[in-house]
Protein backbone atom coordinates (compact mmCIF):
# COMPACT_ATOMS: atom_id res chain seq x y z
CA UNK A 1 0.00 0.00 0.00
CA UNK A 2 1.46 3.67 -1.04
CA UNK A 3 1.99 5.67 1.95
CA UNK A 4 -0.39 8.22 0.78
CA UNK A 5 -2.33 8.43 -2.85
CA UNK A 6 -0.06 11.05 -5.37
CA UNK A 7 -2.01 12.94 -7.56
CA UNK A 8 -2.44 11.42 -10.80
CA UNK A 9 -2.38 12.53 -14.01
CA UNK A 10 -5.30 12.42 -16.44
CA UNK A 11 -5.82 14.17 -20.11
CA UNK A 12 -8.88 15.80 -21.02
CA UNK A 13 -11.21 14.44 -23.70
CA UNK A 14 -11.84 17.44 -25.25
CA UNK A 15 -8.63 19.70 -25.10
CA UNK A 16 -5.99 17.56 -24.51
CA UNK A 17 -4.72 19.46 -21.36
CA UNK A 18 -2.67 17.45 -18.66
CA UNK A 19 -4.46 17.46 -15.38
CA UNK A 20 -3.76 16.49 -11.82
CA UNK A 21 -6.37 14.97 -10.05
CA UNK A 22 -6.55 14.00 -6.10
CA UNK A 23 -9.10 11.77 -4.72
CA UNK A 24 -12.30 14.07 -3.90
CA UNK A 25 -11.67 16.16 -6.53
CA UNK A 26 -13.94 17.36 -9.36
CA UNK A 27 -13.56 15.22 -12.54
CA UNK A 28 -13.03 18.31 -14.40
CA UNK A 29 -10.62 19.78 -17.24
CA UNK A 30 -9.15 22.66 -15.52
CA UNK A 31 -8.64 24.22 -18.67
CA UNK A 32 -11.96 24.12 -20.66
CA UNK A 33 -14.17 22.60 -18.43
CA UNK A 34 -14.51 19.30 -19.61
CA UNK A 35 -15.69 16.44 -17.70
CA UNK A 36 -14.25 13.53 -19.60
CA UNK A 37 -11.03 12.71 -18.44
CA UNK A 38 -8.50 9.88 -19.55
CA UNK A 39 -5.99 8.11 -17.22
CA UNK A 40 -2.52 8.05 -18.61
CA UNK A 41 -0.68 5.10 -18.67
CA UNK A 42 1.16 3.41 -15.97
CA UNK A 43 5.08 4.09 -16.31
CA UNK A 44 5.54 0.55 -14.80
CA UNK A 45 6.53 -2.61 -16.66
CA UNK A 46 3.50 -4.57 -16.52
CA UNK A 47 3.43 -8.40 -17.28
CA UNK A 48 1.12 -10.59 -18.88
CA UNK A 49 0.95 -14.40 -19.73
CA UNK A 50 1.11 -14.81 -23.28
CA UNK A 51 -1.58 -16.92 -23.47
CA UNK B 1 1.72 -62.24 -14.30
CA UNK B 2 2.29 -65.09 -16.87
CA UNK B 3 -0.06 -64.93 -19.78
CA UNK B 4 0.08 -64.68 -23.78
CA UNK B 5 2.30 -62.14 -24.91
CA UNK B 6 0.70 -59.40 -27.57
CA UNK B 7 4.07 -58.11 -28.16
CA UNK B 8 4.09 -57.15 -31.94
CA UNK B 9 6.86 -55.43 -33.67
CA UNK B 10 5.42 -52.49 -35.46
CA UNK B 11 7.21 -51.04 -39.11
CA UNK B 12 7.45 -47.59 -40.50
CA UNK B 13 8.40 -46.69 -43.68
CA UNK B 14 8.78 -43.51 -45.08
CA UNK B 15 6.90 -42.58 -48.60
CA UNK B 16 7.66 -39.02 -48.84
CA UNK B 17 9.62 -36.40 -46.58
CA UNK B 18 10.00 -33.10 -46.41
CA UNK B 19 11.50 -30.28 -43.60
CA UNK B 20 7.57 -29.59 -42.72
CA UNK B 21 5.86 -32.61 -44.17
CA UNK B 22 6.31 -36.35 -43.74
CA UNK B 23 3.81 -39.44 -45.54
CA UNK B 24 4.73 -42.65 -43.88
CA UNK B 25 3.22 -46.38 -43.40
CA UNK B 26 3.40 -47.72 -39.85
CA UNK B 27 2.23 -51.49 -40.21
CA UNK B 28 1.84 -54.34 -37.93
CA UNK B 29 0.15 -52.75 -35.06
CA UNK B 30 -3.10 -51.44 -33.86
CA UNK B 31 -5.42 -48.66 -34.00
CA UNK B 32 -4.66 -47.82 -30.28
CA UNK B 33 -1.06 -47.61 -30.86
CA UNK B 34 -1.45 -45.32 -33.94
CA UNK B 35 -4.04 -42.99 -32.57
CA UNK B 36 -1.86 -42.86 -29.53
CA UNK B 37 1.22 -41.81 -31.56
CA UNK B 38 -1.15 -39.09 -33.40
CA UNK B 39 -2.58 -37.80 -30.12
CA UNK B 40 0.92 -37.78 -28.66
CA UNK B 41 2.37 -35.42 -32.18
CA UNK B 42 -0.34 -32.75 -31.53
CA UNK B 43 -0.63 -32.28 -27.62
CA UNK B 44 2.86 -33.94 -26.04
CA UNK B 45 6.07 -33.48 -27.75
CA UNK B 46 7.71 -30.28 -26.20
CA UNK B 47 8.60 -26.71 -28.23
CA UNK B 48 9.35 -23.64 -27.04
CA UNK B 49 7.38 -20.48 -27.06
CA UNK B 50 6.77 -17.05 -25.58
CA UNK B 51 4.89 -17.69 -22.53
CA UNK B 52 5.45 -14.38 -20.46
CA UNK B 53 5.65 -10.57 -21.70
CA UNK B 54 6.99 -7.72 -19.46
CA UNK B 55 5.99 -5.02 -21.36
CA UNK B 56 7.46 -1.31 -20.78
CA UNK B 57 6.21 0.44 -23.25
CA UNK B 58 2.95 0.19 -25.55
CA UNK B 59 1.42 3.23 -27.30
CA UNK B 60 0.32 1.24 -30.47
CA UNK B 61 -3.67 0.55 -30.85
CA UNK B 62 -3.15 -3.18 -29.88
CA UNK B 63 -3.83 -3.49 -25.89
CA UNK B 64 -0.95 -4.99 -24.14
CA UNK B 65 -3.16 -8.69 -23.86
CA UNK B 66 -3.62 -8.66 -27.13
CA UNK B 67 0.19 -8.36 -27.93
CA UNK B 68 1.16 -10.46 -25.34
CA UNK B 69 -1.19 -13.82 -27.00
CA UNK B 70 0.18 -12.63 -30.84
CA UNK B 71 3.79 -13.35 -29.29
CA UNK B 72 2.69 -16.63 -27.94
CA UNK B 73 1.95 -18.00 -31.00
CA UNK B 74 5.18 -17.24 -32.97
CA UNK B 75 6.45 -20.46 -33.49
CA UNK B 76 9.93 -20.58 -32.07
CA UNK B 77 12.69 -22.73 -33.58
CA UNK B 78 12.55 -25.68 -30.93
CA UNK B 79 15.41 -28.57 -32.16
CA UNK B 80 16.59 -28.19 -28.11
CA UNK B 81 12.98 -28.37 -26.56
CA UNK B 82 13.66 -32.24 -25.85
CA UNK B 83 16.97 -31.70 -24.16
CA UNK B 84 15.47 -28.63 -22.12
CA UNK B 85 13.91 -28.50 -18.50
CA UNK B 86 10.13 -27.35 -17.76
CA UNK B 87 10.19 -24.14 -15.53
CA UNK B 88 8.42 -26.23 -13.14
CA UNK B 89 10.93 -28.60 -12.54
CA UNK B 90 13.50 -26.07 -12.92
CA UNK B 91 15.19 -25.86 -9.39
CA UNK B 92 18.30 -23.63 -10.31
CA UNK B 93 16.03 -20.53 -10.81
CA UNK B 94 11.94 -19.14 -11.06
CA UNK B 95 11.44 -19.32 -14.59
CA UNK B 96 12.00 -15.72 -15.14
CA UNK B 97 14.56 -15.99 -18.10
CA UNK B 98 17.94 -15.88 -15.91
CA UNK B 99 18.56 -19.36 -16.29
CA UNK B 100 19.36 -21.39 -19.48
CA UNK B 101 18.06 -24.55 -18.69
CA UNK B 102 14.45 -23.77 -19.13
CA UNK B 103 14.07 -19.96 -20.20
CA UNK B 104 15.00 -17.85 -23.13
CA UNK B 105 15.08 -14.41 -23.52
CA UNK B 106 13.40 -12.26 -26.54
CA UNK B 107 13.53 -8.45 -26.70
CA UNK B 108 11.43 -6.03 -28.92
CA UNK B 109 12.19 -1.84 -29.14
CA UNK B 110 10.55 -0.62 -32.21
CA UNK B 111 9.47 3.00 -32.52
CA UNK B 112 8.09 4.67 -35.69
CA UNK B 113 9.55 7.88 -36.54
CA UNK B 114 8.34 8.23 -40.32
CA UNK B 115 5.28 8.67 -41.77
CA UNK B 116 4.90 5.46 -43.60
CA UNK B 117 2.52 2.48 -41.50
CA UNK B 118 5.89 0.33 -39.55
CA UNK B 119 5.77 -3.37 -39.57
CA UNK B 120 6.36 -4.90 -36.35
CA UNK B 121 7.65 -8.22 -36.85
CA UNK B 122 8.55 -11.44 -35.59
CA UNK B 123 12.12 -10.24 -37.44
CA UNK B 124 12.38 -7.75 -35.08
CA UNK B 125 12.28 -10.08 -32.04
CA UNK B 126 15.79 -10.25 -30.76
CA UNK B 127 16.86 -13.18 -28.79
CA UNK B 128 19.36 -14.22 -26.13
CA UNK B 129 19.85 -17.75 -27.58
CA UNK B 130 20.30 -18.19 -31.21
CA UNK B 131 19.25 -21.95 -31.23
CA UNK B 132 15.99 -20.23 -30.35
CA UNK B 133 14.33 -17.71 -32.80
CA UNK B 134 10.91 -17.66 -34.86
CA UNK B 135 10.78 -19.88 -37.64
CA UNK B 136 10.42 -17.74 -40.77
CA UNK B 137 13.52 -15.66 -39.47
CA UNK B 138 15.55 -19.37 -39.25
CA UNK B 139 14.37 -20.12 -42.37
CA UNK B 140 15.22 -17.10 -44.35
CA UNK B 141 18.59 -17.14 -42.37
CA UNK B 142 19.18 -21.11 -43.99
CA UNK B 143 17.88 -19.96 -47.06
CA UNK B 144 20.20 -19.58 -50.32
CA UNK B 145 17.68 -18.08 -52.07
CA UNK B 146 16.94 -14.29 -51.02
CA UNK B 147 14.56 -13.75 -54.27
CA UNK B 148 12.57 -17.14 -52.83
CA UNK B 149 11.17 -14.59 -49.77
CA UNK B 150 8.88 -11.67 -51.03
CA UNK B 151 9.89 -8.11 -50.09
CA UNK B 152 6.43 -7.64 -48.62
CA UNK B 153 6.75 -10.80 -46.67
CA UNK B 154 9.24 -10.31 -44.42
CA UNK B 155 8.52 -11.82 -40.97
CA UNK B 156 5.14 -12.66 -38.90
CA UNK B 157 3.38 -9.22 -38.56
CA UNK B 158 3.12 -8.79 -34.41
CA UNK B 159 1.34 -4.81 -34.99
CA UNK B 160 1.34 -1.74 -36.96
CA UNK B 161 2.89 1.89 -35.42
CA UNK B 162 2.29 4.83 -37.38
CA UNK B 163 4.18 8.05 -36.39
CA UNK B 164 5.46 8.43 -33.02
CA UNK B 165 3.70 5.20 -31.31
CA UNK B 166 6.30 2.88 -30.00
CA UNK B 167 6.66 -0.97 -28.63
CA UNK B 168 9.20 -1.80 -25.92
CA UNK B 169 9.10 -4.93 -24.29
CA UNK B 170 10.71 -8.17 -22.79
CA UNK B 171 9.21 -11.66 -23.73
CA UNK B 172 10.51 -14.96 -22.01
CA UNK B 173 10.15 -18.27 -24.14
CA UNK B 174 10.02 -21.40 -22.19
CA UNK B 175 9.14 -25.05 -23.09
CA UNK B 176 6.14 -26.53 -23.12
CA UNK B 177 3.69 -28.70 -24.66
CA UNK B 178 0.28 -28.72 -26.57
CA UNK B 179 -1.96 -29.69 -23.80
CA UNK B 180 -1.67 -26.87 -21.90
CA UNK B 181 -1.65 -24.69 -24.84
CA UNK B 182 -1.71 -24.97 -28.45
CA UNK B 183 0.76 -22.13 -29.07
CA UNK B 184 3.18 -25.21 -27.82
CA UNK B 185 1.53 -28.14 -30.70
CA UNK B 186 4.42 -28.70 -32.93
CA UNK B 187 1.86 -30.28 -35.11
CA UNK B 188 -0.10 -28.24 -37.55
CA UNK B 189 -1.82 -31.67 -38.92
CA UNK B 190 -1.50 -35.14 -37.87
CA UNK B 191 -3.90 -37.44 -39.48
CA UNK B 192 -3.92 -41.43 -40.05
CA UNK B 193 -6.60 -43.38 -42.72
CA UNK B 194 -6.41 -47.14 -42.32
CA UNK B 195 -4.96 -48.52 -45.60
CA UNK B 196 -7.89 -49.96 -47.80
CA UNK B 197 -7.64 -53.52 -49.42
CA UNK B 198 -9.77 -53.14 -52.70
CA UNK B 199 -10.91 -56.44 -54.84
CA UNK B 200 -12.72 -56.20 -58.05
CA UNK B 201 -14.89 -59.29 -58.45
CA UNK B 202 -13.60 -59.90 -62.01
CA UNK B 203 -15.93 -62.21 -63.79
CA UNK B 204 -18.89 -60.52 -62.33
CA UNK B 205 -17.49 -56.95 -63.43
CA UNK B 206 -16.71 -58.97 -67.46
CA UNK B 207 -20.82 -58.97 -67.40
CA UNK B 208 -20.34 -55.12 -67.90
CA UNK B 209 -20.59 -53.46 -70.79
CA UNK B 210 -17.78 -50.72 -71.09
CA UNK B 211 -20.32 -48.16 -70.72
CA UNK B 212 -21.41 -49.21 -67.59
CA UNK B 213 -17.60 -49.56 -66.56
CA UNK B 214 -17.11 -46.22 -67.22
CA UNK B 215 -20.17 -45.07 -65.23
CA UNK B 216 -19.20 -47.26 -62.55
CA UNK B 217 -15.49 -45.78 -62.37
CA UNK B 218 -16.96 -42.34 -62.67
CA UNK B 219 -19.27 -42.73 -59.46
CA UNK B 220 -16.82 -42.52 -57.09
CA UNK B 221 -15.77 -39.18 -56.11
CA UNK B 222 -11.84 -39.94 -55.98
CA UNK B 223 -9.80 -41.28 -58.89
CA UNK B 224 -9.42 -44.90 -57.08
CA UNK B 225 -10.20 -46.95 -60.36
CA UNK B 226 -9.69 -46.65 -64.10
CA UNK B 227 -10.26 -48.73 -67.52
CA UNK B 228 -7.32 -49.88 -69.11
CA UNK B 229 -7.26 -48.64 -72.46
CA UNK B 230 -6.23 -51.89 -74.03
CA UNK B 231 -7.93 -54.72 -72.77
CA UNK B 232 -11.25 -51.94 -71.25
CA UNK B 233 -10.37 -53.57 -67.88
CA UNK B 234 -11.66 -52.11 -64.81
CA UNK B 235 -8.28 -51.75 -63.04
CA UNK B 236 -7.38 -50.10 -59.44
CA UNK B 237 -5.13 -47.08 -60.14
CA UNK B 238 -4.97 -45.38 -56.77
CA UNK B 239 -6.31 -47.36 -53.72
CA UNK B 240 -5.68 -44.99 -51.28
CA UNK B 241 -7.38 -42.28 -52.52
CA UNK B 242 -10.07 -43.94 -51.17
CA UNK B 243 -12.23 -42.24 -48.62
CA UNK B 244 -14.73 -44.86 -47.39
CA UNK B 245 -17.19 -43.16 -48.97
CA UNK B 246 -18.84 -46.48 -50.02
CA UNK B 247 -19.84 -44.74 -53.83
CA UNK B 248 -18.78 -47.21 -56.10
CA UNK B 249 -20.91 -49.86 -53.93
CA UNK B 250 -23.80 -48.22 -54.18
CA UNK B 251 -23.88 -47.97 -57.54
CA UNK B 252 -22.60 -52.15 -58.43
CA UNK B 253 -26.20 -52.28 -56.00
CA UNK B 254 -28.31 -49.92 -58.16
CA UNK B 255 -26.57 -51.13 -61.17
CA UNK B 256 -28.19 -54.66 -59.74
CA UNK B 257 -24.52 -55.88 -59.31
CA UNK B 258 -24.08 -56.55 -55.75
CA UNK B 259 -20.80 -57.80 -54.58
CA UNK B 260 -18.90 -56.32 -57.90
CA UNK B 261 -16.49 -54.48 -55.70
CA UNK B 262 -15.27 -55.27 -52.02
CA UNK B 263 -13.22 -52.81 -49.77
CA UNK B 264 -12.33 -53.46 -46.42
CA UNK B 265 -9.63 -51.30 -44.33
CA UNK B 266 -6.64 -53.29 -42.94
CA UNK B 267 -7.19 -53.22 -39.47
CA UNK B 268 -2.87 -53.19 -38.81
CA UNK B 269 -1.88 -50.56 -41.45
CA UNK B 270 -1.89 -47.56 -41.37
CA UNK B 271 -1.26 -44.21 -43.55
CA UNK B 272 0.21 -41.41 -41.67
CA UNK B 273 0.92 -37.73 -43.08
CA UNK B 274 2.29 -35.25 -40.82
CA UNK B 275 2.69 -31.46 -40.93
CA UNK B 276 4.96 -29.80 -38.74
CA UNK B 277 4.38 -25.79 -37.95
CA UNK B 278 8.44 -25.71 -38.23
CA UNK B 279 9.15 -25.73 -34.73
CA UNK B 280 11.15 -28.97 -35.14
CA UNK B 281 11.20 -31.30 -38.68
CA UNK B 282 8.06 -32.96 -39.24
CA UNK B 283 10.43 -36.16 -39.30
CA UNK B 284 12.25 -35.09 -35.77
CA UNK B 285 8.82 -34.60 -34.37
CA UNK B 286 7.55 -37.98 -35.11
CA UNK B 287 10.44 -39.37 -33.96
CA UNK B 288 10.34 -37.23 -30.26
CA UNK B 289 6.86 -38.56 -30.33
CA UNK B 290 7.93 -42.12 -29.85
CA UNK B 291 10.74 -41.08 -27.09
CA UNK B 292 7.60 -39.41 -25.63
CA UNK B 293 5.43 -42.32 -25.62
CA UNK B 294 8.14 -45.08 -24.65
CA UNK B 295 8.83 -42.10 -21.83
CA UNK B 296 5.14 -42.35 -20.76
CA UNK B 297 5.30 -45.82 -21.01
CA UNK B 298 8.53 -46.42 -18.77
CA UNK B 299 6.35 -44.18 -16.01
CA UNK B 300 2.90 -46.79 -16.46
CA UNK B 301 6.01 -50.05 -15.85
CA UNK B 302 7.12 -47.98 -12.64
CA UNK B 303 3.64 -47.96 -10.87
CA UNK B 304 2.70 -51.41 -11.86
CA UNK B 305 5.96 -52.43 -10.23
CA UNK B 306 5.71 -50.67 -7.34
CA UNK B 307 2.15 -51.24 -6.98
CA UNK B 308 3.52 -55.36 -7.42
CA UNK B 309 5.80 -54.91 -4.67
CA UNK B 310 3.21 -53.71 -2.31
CA UNK B 311 0.70 -56.09 -2.75
CA UNK B 312 3.50 -58.85 -2.61
CA UNK B 313 4.88 -57.30 0.92
CA UNK B 314 0.91 -57.34 2.25
CA UNK B 315 0.74 -60.84 0.73
CA UNK B 316 3.82 -61.95 2.92
CA UNK B 317 2.52 -60.11 6.00
CA UNK B 318 5.80 -57.77 6.16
Amino acid sequence: MDPQPEPTSYICGDCGAENTLKPGDVIQCRECGYRILYKKRTRRVVQYEAR
Amino acid sequence: MEGISYQRFPKIRIREMKDDYLKFDLTDTDASMANALRRVMIAEVPTIAIDLVEIEVNSSVLNDEFIAHRLGLIPLTSDFAMGMRFSRDCDSCDGDGQCEYCSVEFHLNVRCDSDQTLDVTSADLRSTDPHVVPVDVAARALSTDPASFDSDQRGIIIVKLRRGQELRLRAIARKGIGKDHAKWSPAATVTFMYEPEIHINEDLMETLTLEEKRNWVESSPTKVFDIDPNTQQVMVVDPEAYTYDEEVIKKAEAMGKPGLVEIYAKEDSFIFTVESTGAIKASQLVINAIEVLRQKLDAVRMQDAEADFKEFSEHMGV
